[in-house]
């Protein structure tokens, strides 16, 4: 009890559980921070909430209009601010956990008895129910406290993502919840996503019971990278796991930041499905008239060759009858249009807008390899695969290339489990696939249209999720981010982008000025189902002392001889 | 409580006394020790002492004193015999703060005034500090529901005193707990509570 009255911070003097509670502050206001995480203690019950919000208030406003520090002595001003000035808290209340009588009371005992002989549920935090009566205390959570909440750091399968702001407390994720349903980090450009997604991404790597397929569109996750703002060395997630991560670049001979990747992806036309054109229609500024003209394509050449017969054709190519007369040819694009009665301009305009497509040198006839099925195979294999687009950085390379991977993988898991409850074969193994500026592949128009909506939507009981990442949730269906368990956003400036993130959370009123209060850089807001209750958190560094606290070994510098004994088995 | 003790100083006779206060009867002689928001007791046996504050002390005139104020050059002698030998008392207006009964003190209004010609001492500062350490300043309640009495002088010289009684004893602390208190008190009251904060300031006590 000492201990708790040592960080007594208040007690709570109004409010209801649909609005906040409001705790008068007993300590200086510095020494509390919006997002605060705090207990309350109220008979049995320990509540816990997040300060959401800090008001200065008097007993009479004259109090605080007049600077009576100018007409009293300071001692007497300052007895007279103890007694009218004040400050309150605005504290969320999110949870609630049972922690029975008094330790040192007999009934202490016969609870702890009636658990352990099941007679009485084993306490476990509660969404909150209820509220802690006029009066009660409220202190600062300390290092159990956060550990009650969000699991102990040492637990398999917690993952230390980031420390509470004030008293640096680690805050975890669990790893095994994350991956059940999809997940996003937002955050305005600079605040540290790609930083933020390296970790999750080492700590899910590292706990190996999840594969990662990662769209790679900027070439950062793989080999080591140089930070844009530091300058500083980044280091790749094949480096630290060089067994366990596949780098493949897109295209024949493609380079990732001067290094060959493990494989090369190319992409075997017959892959190509009308729905993956589709999808290219405000990229390529497709007609109407386009998936009227697909299906042709499919009805005359069927699904595996409509891509390449289509190309094979020659767009406006005539020839001139005996009669003097001009016709097209019969490898041309209007000839088939006439046969197959297509109207002619708008399949010469597909053909002619396709010419993007086409010229992809990654897109050809008989790829040397089947890498689309070695990265299948990879990742049921348990490897993780990042997938660099090398020098392809274009919408049209990453919405064509995702979209059909990631559509050949979704048939793959569906199979599987579908074997798996069939047939009792082996269960699949979890896969995460990670979404780089997600809002081109999930907005509004598209998402209907992606494999990437169904996976948000569908595909958890396929063992399937998301992990996506973007700047602009607002872009983001809203079918899809009402999906999405556990978001970890850095800050956001722009309200539609805060809404986004905050939609279907309970008090989100509330939450949305942390939002935008968080520091522009290594400051996050964990929220949704995947964490107990919101919390801010200042995020873990992405640097050495991150690997080698990950990996139980130092990195970065020279290894002992001792280190390298060990690892050899002496 | 203690009894009072044989030395204590006995500074007149009640005159008359009401539930929330009392007046009491002196000589000019005796005028020496109590002052304004002086603490005194009137002693209705040993075990039932009320306890006041002197919130006015009166000098009535008689028909000798208004005769002589228009004389020119008096006597001394004239005017030490009017003093000591005077027929109208001087007066002190004392407000019922608390009594104690049974060895223990109560800051409440005492279930019984003293009765006329007992005999009122001045508290010793041990008493003032027994008295005004009893309980949470509870006897403050019957000085701010006099409206009528300079509550902020009032207020201002019985802490002055009191306090110089609890520094006496190692006690610097006392002061600081009864303005705190005063403030809780008075702080839905502003304009009351500034006037008290303000007469404190004025040198009486040092914050």
């Amino acid at each position: 009890m000492d201990k708790n009255l040592k960080s007594v911070i208040g007690y709570v003097v109004g409010g209801s559980l649909k609005e906040n509670l409001f705790v008068r502050l007993t300590i200086p206001a510095y020494d509390v921070q919006e997002g605060g995480f705090v207990v309350i203690e109220s008979g049995d019950w320990l509540f816990y909430g997040l300060v959401t919000d800090l008001q200065l208030g008097a007993t009479d406003p004259r109090f605080a209009d007049e600077q009576s520090e100018q007409r009293l002595p300071p001692g007497l001003a300052k007895l007279l601010h103890g007694q009218t000035l004040y400050t309150n808290l605005e504290v969320l209340p999110a949870l609630m956990l049972e922690r029975g009588p008094d330790l040192e009371s007999p009934e202490y005992l016969r609870w702890q008895e009636a658990i352990e002989l099941g007679l009485k549920q084993r306490p476990a935090p509660l969404p909150v129910k209820t509220i802690p009566p006029h009066h009660a205390r409220v202190y600062l959570a300390d290092a159990g406290h956060i550990a009650e909440i969000f699991g102990k750091p040492e637990t398999k399968g917690n993952f230390v993502i980031g420390y509470t702001r004030e008293q640096g407390h680690p805050v975890c994720l669990n790893l095994e919840r994350f991956v059940q349903r999809s997940a996003g980090v937002f955050g305005a450009t600079g605040t540290g996503k790609s930083f933020l997604t390296r970790l999750l991404l080492a700590g899910l790597i590292q706990h190996d019971r999840t594969s990662v397929l990662i769209f790679d569109m900027h070439n950062e996750y793989g080999f080591d990278d140089i930070a844009s703002d530091t300058q500083e060395k980044v280091v790749g997630l094949q480096t630290r796991f060089r067994s366990k991560v596949r780098v493949v670049g897109l295209g024949q001979g493609a380079m990732i930041r001067d290094q060959r990747p493990d494989f090369d992806l190319e992409i075997a036309m017959r892959d190509i499905q009308p729905e993956d054109i589709e999808l290219l229609t405000r990229e390529l500024n497709l007609k109407e008239t386009t998936p009227t003209t697909l299906e042709a394509l499919t009805n005359s050449f069927k699904r595996e060759n409509w891509f390449a017969a289509f190309k094979a054709m020659r767009n406006g190519a005539m020839l001139e009858g005996d009669d003097g007369k001009k016709f097209p040819a019969p490898d041309s694009v209007a000839a088939w249009a006439n046969t197959v009665g297509v109207n002619v301009m708008a399949a010469e305009g597909l053909h002619s807008k396709l010419g993007r497509v086409f010229n992809c040198p990654y897109i050809v006839e008989n790829p040397a390899a089947d890498t689309v099925s070695e990265i299948i195979k990879a990742l049921e294999a348990g490897q993780h695969i990042v997938l660099s687009f090398g020098n392809f950085e274009s919408d049209l390379d990453y919405l064509l290339v995702c979209n059909l991977l990631t559509r050949r993988i979704r048939q793959a898991w569906e199979q599987r489990t579908n074997q798996f409850r069939a047939k009792g074969e082996k269960e699949p193994r979890q896969l995460v696939v990670v979404v780089e500026e997600a809002h081109k592949l999930l907005n509004r128009e598209m998402a209907a249209q992606t494999t990437f909506s169904t996976i948000a939507r569908e595909m958890r009981k396929y063992y399937v999720t998301l992990l996506v990442i973007d700047q602009r949730p607002s872009q983001i269906y809203d079918e899809v981010m009402s999906q999405l368990g556990t978001r970890v956003s850095g800050w956001l400036g722009d309200e539609d982008d805060i809404r986004a993130v905050l939609s279907g959370l309970a008090g989100r009123e509330a939450l949305r000025g942390m939002l935008a209060r968080l520091q522009p850089k290594e400051e996050v807001l964990l929220l949704g189902w995947g964490v107990p209750m919101p919390l801010p958190v200042r995020s873990r560094r992405y640097d050495d002392k991150f690997w080698e606290e990950l990996l139980g070994k130092a990195v970065g510098g020279k290894r002992s001889e001792q280190d390298i004994l060990r690892e050899i088995g002496f | 409580m203690k009894p009072a003790s044989n030395d204590a100083i006995q500074i007149g006779r009640l005159l008359r006394a009401g539930t929330s206060g009392f007046v009491v009867g002196c000589r000019v002689s005796q005028l020496e020790s109590p002052a304004f928001g002086g603490l005194v007791r009137a002693a209705l046996g040993d075990d039932y002492q009320i306890y006041g504050l002197i919130h006015d002390i009166h000098i009535d005139d008689d028909g000798l004193v208004r005769q002589l104020v228009t004389a020119e050059g008096i006597d001394e002698n004239v005017i030490a015999d009017n003093r000591l030998n005077r027929n109208v008392p001087l007066e002190m207006s004392v407000l019922s703060v608390g009594y104690s009964q049974g060895g223990r003190i109560y800051h409440l209004l005492p279930p019984r005034p003293p009765l006329s010609l007992d005999v009122i001492y001045l508290c010793s500062p041990e008493e003032l500090r027994q008295f005004t350490s009893a309980g949470r300043f509870g006897y403050f309640r019957h000085l701010l529901r006099a409206v009528d009495l300079p509550v902020s002088e009032l207020l201002a010289a019985h802490l002055q005193q009191a306090q110089a009684a609890h520094a006496a004893a190692g006690n610097q602390a006392w002061a600081n707990q009864a303005t705190q208190e005063l403030i809780i008190l008075l702080r839905d009251d502003y304009a009351t509570l500034m006037s008290v904060l303000g007469t404190l300031r004025d040198g009486i006590l040092d914050f």
